[in-house]
């Protein structure tokens, strides 16, 4: 059944999801006034054959946040279509919703759900002291850690090899995007499953502008 | 009361031998008690407008709501019980949602009209239940505009009123409306001066929802200083 599904960059090893993390190189890095993501754009059916070279792996969940995401193409569609939907629910009742607020419903659809994804969340939340950036991790399993930078997919370890040496969290917006992207180009040079180009998405107080690089 | 009315007056599930529902005409009673809303088709999409009930200087006027986002690109206007359009509303968003979820894409206003007038009508068959005491006019930036009335009846309309003294208030807007959909400028004019009849109105005892400049459009209200651009002179 497995192997019937589409994965970003996903390893076929004939199981089911179980949370351990499956494909892709996605990078986020929060910085002074503002947040970063940056994703590859390959998708492959089994680790084995490249089926799409220009995915997008980002996408705007709510005015200021955006996540990316690894795992199973599915998943992450059906993902996305509830986070939104419980996002604008919770707008309507409440009024905008901070950034942890979009995590904790994210990472509880999650752990509920059986997407079979994993993310990195970024955004800004517009406080009386100023826009304010925020990253989080949020594994296949459901569970929600706030952090500074992250790397998830298949490319992990390498991007983080790459962050490590590099990154500047309260950086410029420049210079964290910078680091960023280099760190989903170092991953793809090596990661067989991740590739095809850089999607990267800048948030800011004035919102979500996303943009694909070569 | 009247001594015929009593058998049929029980539940409303049950006709009268001419075949009336005494407790949905109740319902719809009750709507032409509520404070009015009305809704005007613009070439710019649809306008809603209407008039808070403010029972005392003392109430904050912004927490009497009688026009409702349902999603990012529909809005209601409810006239009749607040606490049964409430009810709906939440009906209306959970329509909204659905479809997303369903079909990532925003429900049609006319779908949205006919999802809530299903929910309404199943109260007008079922034993235990009560008819809903409001009706509401739903718009979306496709340009629809419709009510719903307590019998669960989906209406289409160039523009409409509901509430009290709707029919006053309709052939204000009749008189107002040119044959082609005009601006939004002129639709939110006429929705409020349809509200205001004869008297004068205070931006604080309205509320108008329009869609906005956006791609794709969404719905939204506009403030105080924008409607008292278009109240009627006191």
């Amino acid at each position: 059944m497995r192997s019937e599904l589409e994965e970003f960059g996903g390893i076929d090893d004939g199981t089911e999801p179980t949370g351990i993390e499956t494909g892709t190189t996605i990078v986020a890095v929060a910085g002074s006034e503002g947040a970063v993501l940056a994703a590859d754009r390959r998708a492959s059916l089994g680790g084995r054959l490249v089926t799409n070279r220009s995915v997008r792996k980002i996408e705007p969940v709510a005015e200021r946040a955006a996540v990316a995401f690894s795992g199973t193409v599915g998943g992450a569609q059906a993902f996305l279509r509830g986070l939104r939907a419980h996002r604008r629910r919770y707008e309507q009742r409440h009024g905008e919703a901070s950034v942890e607020t979009i995590a904790t419903v994210a990472g509880r659809l999650i752990a509920e759900g059986g997407f079979g994804v994993g993310l990195l969340l970024a955004g800004v939340d517009r406080g009386e002291s100023g826009p304010t950036p925020a990253v989080y991790e949020i594994d296949p399993a459901g569970g929600v850690l706030a952090t500074e930078y992250a790397a998830s997919g298949s490319g992990t370890q390498l991007a983080y090899g790459a962050l490590e040496g590099s990154v500047d969290t309260g950086g410029t917006p420049e210079a964290i995007e910078e680091t960023a992207i280099g760190a989903v180009r170092a991953a793809s040079e090596r990661d067989a499953v991740s590739g095809d180009g850089v999607t990267v998405a800048r948030l800011s107080g004035a919102g979500v502008s996303i943009e694909e690089v070569a | 009361m009247e001594p015929d009315r009593q058998a049929y007056d029980r539940g409303q599930t049950i006709f009268s031998p001419d075949g009336r529902l005494y407790q949905v005409e109740y319902a719809r009673e009750a709507v032409s008690r509520g404070s009015p809303s009305v809704g005007v088709r613009t070439a710019e999409g649809p306008v809603l407008a209407a008039r808070r009930p403010l029972r005392s200087p003392l109430i904050e006027p912004e927490s009497v709501a009688k026009i409702h986002e349902i999603d990012d690109h529909a809005a209601v206007a409810a006239a009749g019980h607040a606490a049964d359009a409430r009810r709906l509303v939440e009906v209306g968003r959970e329509a909204a949602t659905g479809h997303r979820i369903r079909y990532d894409e925003p429900i049609g206003t006319d779908a949205l009209a006919r999802a809530v007038a299903d929910h309404v009508q199943e109260h007008t068959q079922t034993g235990g239940s009560r008819p809903y005491g409001t009706a509401l006019l739903v718009a979306g930036t496709d340009g629809g505009l419709f009510e719903v009335d307590p019998g669960g009846t989906v209406a289409g309309w160039r523009a409409g009123a509901i509430g009290a003294d709707a029919g006053e208030v309709r052939s204000v807007l009749a008189e107002g409306l040119e044959d082609e959909p005009g601006t939004l400028d002129r639709g939110i004019e006429l929705a409020l001066g349809a509200l205001a009849r004869e008297d004068s109105l205070e931006p604080e005892e309205v509320a108008v929802a329009t869609p906005d400049a956006g791609e794709p459009a969404t719905f939204s209200r506009l403030s105080s200083a924008e409607i008292d651009r278009f109240t009627p002179a006191s």
